[in-house]
This record gives structure tokens, C-alpha cells and sequence, in this order.
């Protein structure tokens, strides 16, 4: 159940985020970061694996989407997981305590 | 909406993580989508297969990943401490250090004809009545490795080699030269002079001793001096122009030995050495040091023929060797082969002249001829 506070905040929060600019550095250092540790090609290589079984004129984005994501969320490597939540947090206390 | 202060207590701790995981998921998810799309689009447009070709090619092309050897399975160090044969000087060499060797071997590199110009220069400058004629090439190379046995190793058997080699090889050692403005003579041996001056225009600058390394028919100078200097360099019987010399040129570089060369010398008179002694007086001629250094190869020594005696009078520049006026060493010797002698003679009488590294062997007959120099 969303607490409409909460709610509120993370709304909030994410607005700045956005405001900020620092949603799209941290989307950049995201994308670096998995590239770097191989994370896009392991990744890339299960889609052909999908496109082949779905069939190269028939796939369509969902497909990929349903296939792909649940596997990349699980692929992102330990400590890019954590340096992202480390800068998120830094951010957070910079920007909530206000 | 009020924000909430840096967490501390439990549940807005926990709330607050919570929130930072949703964050990080929304900016995987992101990233997640992102690669889909650009998947999907490259299946549609037609290029999502494109590295993939036979498998056959697949697996050529594999990425290598051995130690000791880079990705496409080459071994990194392979060249290094492998050595090669010169074929010039026939040393072993570093195959790194290969190329620049062989740039300066055979001097025909960008920086061998500096060298070899500022060697003659120092050499002009530091050297003493021997005017050795160094294996430029070979010395080039040992400029930096042996520096000691540079003037020492005049004996060499590198030296008397290079000689040796076919004609292509002399007319490589003279190009260091024409690179710069001219030539000093003292430098060259009479083999190498005399292709020089097949060539070249040859005539001896007063200012610098050099010769002028313009065609024969630079305008600078006149028939008349390249025919002096000729003379000068080569002795009276030498082929004074270009276009006698073009015959006899080629022949010249052949034969490494002294004893074509005396026999050659005797074939003209002396009569010869009148018309270019005007010539000559003319002519701006250095003839300090000794212009014509008779290497015989044969002979293993340096030697030092000049005509310096009568024509330091002559020359009207100031010296800047101080090369002690070494007499009429060719002079000597090459108005006694005129004079006719015998072949034998005629190289006793060289090897003779050419040994004494100062002598001033008395003709005075013959310097009477070098008076007209003046």
C-alpha cells in the first residue's frame, strides 16, 4: 500500500533528481559502468538467443523486454549495484536534509 | 511538502533505503529498456547479425587468450633478440637496430649524409697531415659504439672492403656528400674523387676547400677550372672532362687497386698539366692539406699525397687546417709517372711519396711546373 507521504516524497525526490541533472549522470555512470564489466554483451548475446527463437521478422519489443530484463536486473555485477546506491544515498542526504 | 531530515531512526531508515533501491531499479530498468530498443531496431534494420559470418571464419579470428601472446595471437617480443646480417658490412645486428644500421651503412639515409658531412668536417679540422679517408658509412654506424677505434682503425679490413664492393656501392659512399654544399676533397680517395668528378663539377672553392657539387656544367664555374681541378686531383693524365672521363669513368670504380690507377696515370703527358695550370691560377683552388689522398687499398695506410707545395703559394685564401705543407708528394710522384716510368716504378714512387706522411719529395723540375699554377 503507498503511503501517499511517501509517495509524495519520492515524487518529490525524483523531481529533483531530475532537476538537478543528477538523474542523468547517474543513468550515464550506470551504462558506463555495465558496458565496462561486460554486463551489455552478456546480455546482448541472450537477445540473439531470443530473436532466434522468436524468429528474426517476428519479434517485437516486448518480447525482448519480457525476456531481457528480468535476466539484465539480475546480471548487474556487486559493486555497481552498490557504487549506484552509494551515490543515490549521497545525494539523498545531500539534497533531503534541507 | 516538507522533506524529511538525514535518517537516522529505524523506519525512516528503512524507508529511506527503500526508496533508494526503487531509484537504482527505476535506473537499471532504464538501462535495461534502452539495450532492448537498440536490439530491436538492429533486428528490423537488418544489422543485429552482421558479425556473426561462417563458422569456419568464427574461428580463425577468436580471440586469443594465451600469456605471451596478444589477442590475435601474436607474440609480442618475437623480433627482438633476433640479430641479422648486414649485408654491407656483413656485422650482426639487432633487428631493432637494423634499420637505422642499414641507414647509415649505406649511406643513403637522411641523417647519414649529415653525418658523414660533419664528420668530414671535424676531421678537416681535427685531423693532422694524414687525411684519412674514412669508411664514412661504417663510421657513421660507429659514432656512437666505437668511437675510440674511429681514427685509429684505418687498417680495417671494412675499409679496404667497401672498395671492393661494385661500382653502385662507391657511388653510394659520394651521396652523404652532394647532399651538403661541397665536398672537400682531402676527404675523398682517388678512386672516389675520380667518379666524383665524372659527375660533378668538382671545382675547389677557395673559400671553403670544397668542391662544388653542382653539374658539370654549373655556371659558376668554367670548363677551364673543372679541367684545373681535375688535374689537380687526379694528376696530369686524368681525364679532365666529363664527357672523356664517361668512358673511362665506370672503369675506374672497378678496379680498387693502385695499379690500374698507375697505369692510367702514365698513358698522358705531362704537356697536359700546362694548359690547366693557367687554369688552375685562375681557378680558385684550395691546396692546402693534401687534396688527393692516395688510398691504395692495397696499401693499408693512410695516405697523404698533396700538392701543397707550390700551391700553398698559389692559393690566395687564408688556411683554416693547419695542415703542414706536405710538399709535391703527387706532384712527385705523378710528374715521375708522366716522365714515363715504368708501372712498377711508377707505383714505388707512389707508395713512396704516400708513405712519408709529410715528405716534401724534391722535384724541382715538377715544381717549376706548379709555379705556373700561380
Amino acid at each position: 500500500m503507498i503511503m501517499s507521504k511517501d509517495y509524495q516524497l519520492k515524487a518529490s525526490i525524483n523531481q529533483k533528481l531530475i532537476e538537478m541533472g543528477e538523474r542523468e549522470r547517474l543513468k550515464e555512470l550506470l551504462r558506463a559502468k555495465l558496458v565496462e564489466s561486460g554486463w551489455k554483451d552478456q546480455l546482448k548475446a541472450h537477445c540473439k538467443d531470443v530473436v532466434r527463437e522468436k524468429g528474426l521478422e517476428h519479434v517485437t519489443v516486448e518480447d525482448l523486454v519480457t525476456e531481457v530484463t528480468p535476466k539484465g536486473r539480475a546480471l548487474v555485477p556487486d559493486n555497481v549495484k552498490k557504487e549506484l546506491l552509494q551515490r543515490i544515498r549521497a545525494f539523498l542526504a545531500q539534497h533531503t536534509a534541507l | 511538502m516538507k522533506m524529511e531530515d538525514m535518517p537516522l531512526s529505524g523506519p525512516d531508515n528503512t524507508k529511506l533505503e527503500a526508496l533508494v533501491n526503487d531509484i537504482y531499479s527505476e535506473l537499471v530498468e532504464d538501462a535495461c529498456l534502452g539495450l532492448c530498443f537498440e536490439v530491436h531496431r538492429a533486428v528490423k534494420q537488418g544489422y543485429f547479425f552482421l558479425d556473426e559470418t561462417d563458422q569456419e571464419s568464427m574461428k580463425e579470428f577468436e580471440i586469443v587468450d594465451q600469456p605471451g601472446v596478444d589477442i590475435f595471437g601474436q607474440v609480442y617480443n618475437q623480433w627482438k633478440n633476433k640479430e641479422c646480417e648486414c649485408p654491407n658490412c656483413k656485422r650482426l645486428i639487432a633487428a631493432s637496430r637494423f634499420a637505422p644500421h642499414l641507414e647509415k651503412c649505406l649511406g643513403m639515409g637522411r641523417n647519414s649524409s649529415r653525418i658523414a658531412n660533419r664528420r668530414l668536417a671535424s676531421n678537416n679540422n681535427t685531423s693532422k697531415s694524414e687525411s684519412d679517408q674514412e669508411d664514412n658509412d661504417d663510421l657513421n654506424d660507429n659514432d656512437w659504439s666505437y668511437g675510440a677505434e674511429k681514427r685509429g682503425d684505418q687498417n680495417s679490413p671494412r675499409r679496404s672492403k667497401t672498395l671492393k664492393h661494385k661500382n653502385g656501392k662507391w657511388v653510394r659512399n659520394l651521396h652523404p656528400y652532394n647532399y651538403n654544399a661541397g665536398i672537400n676533397y682531402e676527404m675523398l680517395g682517388p678512386d672516389e674523387v675520380r667518379s666524383f668528378l665524372t659527375t660533378q663539377c668538382g671545382v675547389i672553392s677557395e673559400h671553403t676547400k670544397k668542391m662544388c657539387t653542382r653539374s658539370q656544367r654549373c655556371p659558376q664555374h668554367t670548363d677551364e677550372q673543372r679541367m684545373a681541378v681535375r688535374v689537380f686531383l687526379l694528376g696530369p693524365s686524368a681525364p679532365v672532362l666529363p664527357e672523356a672521363d664517361s668512358v673511362a669513368g665506370p672503369e675506374s670504380f672497378d678496379i680498387p687497386d693502385g695499379q690500374a690507377l698507375m697505369s692510367r696515370l702514365q698513358w698522358e703527358d705531362s704537356p697536359e698539366i700546362s694548359p690547366s695550370d693557367s687554369a688552375s691560377s685562375k681557378a680558385s683552388e684550395e691546396t692546402s692539406g693534401s687534396p688527393f689522398p692516395i688510398k691504395l687499398r692495397t696499401d693499408k695506410e693512410p695516405i697523404s699525397v698533396s700538392l701543397t707545395g707550390t700551391n700553398h703559394s698559389d692559393s690566395r685564401r687564408p688556411k683554416k687546417k693547419k695542415r703542414p705543407p706536405l710538399g709535391l708528394n703527387s706532384g712527385g710522384g705523378i710528374g715521375s709517372l708522366s716522365g714515363g716510368g715504368g708501372s712498377g716504378g711508377s707505383q714505388t714512387n707512389i707508395s713512396l711519396s704516400t708513405k712519408k706522411k709529410k715528405p716534401k719529395l724534391t722535384a724541382p723540375s715538377i715544381s717549376s711546373i706548379y709555379d705556373d699554377l700561380n
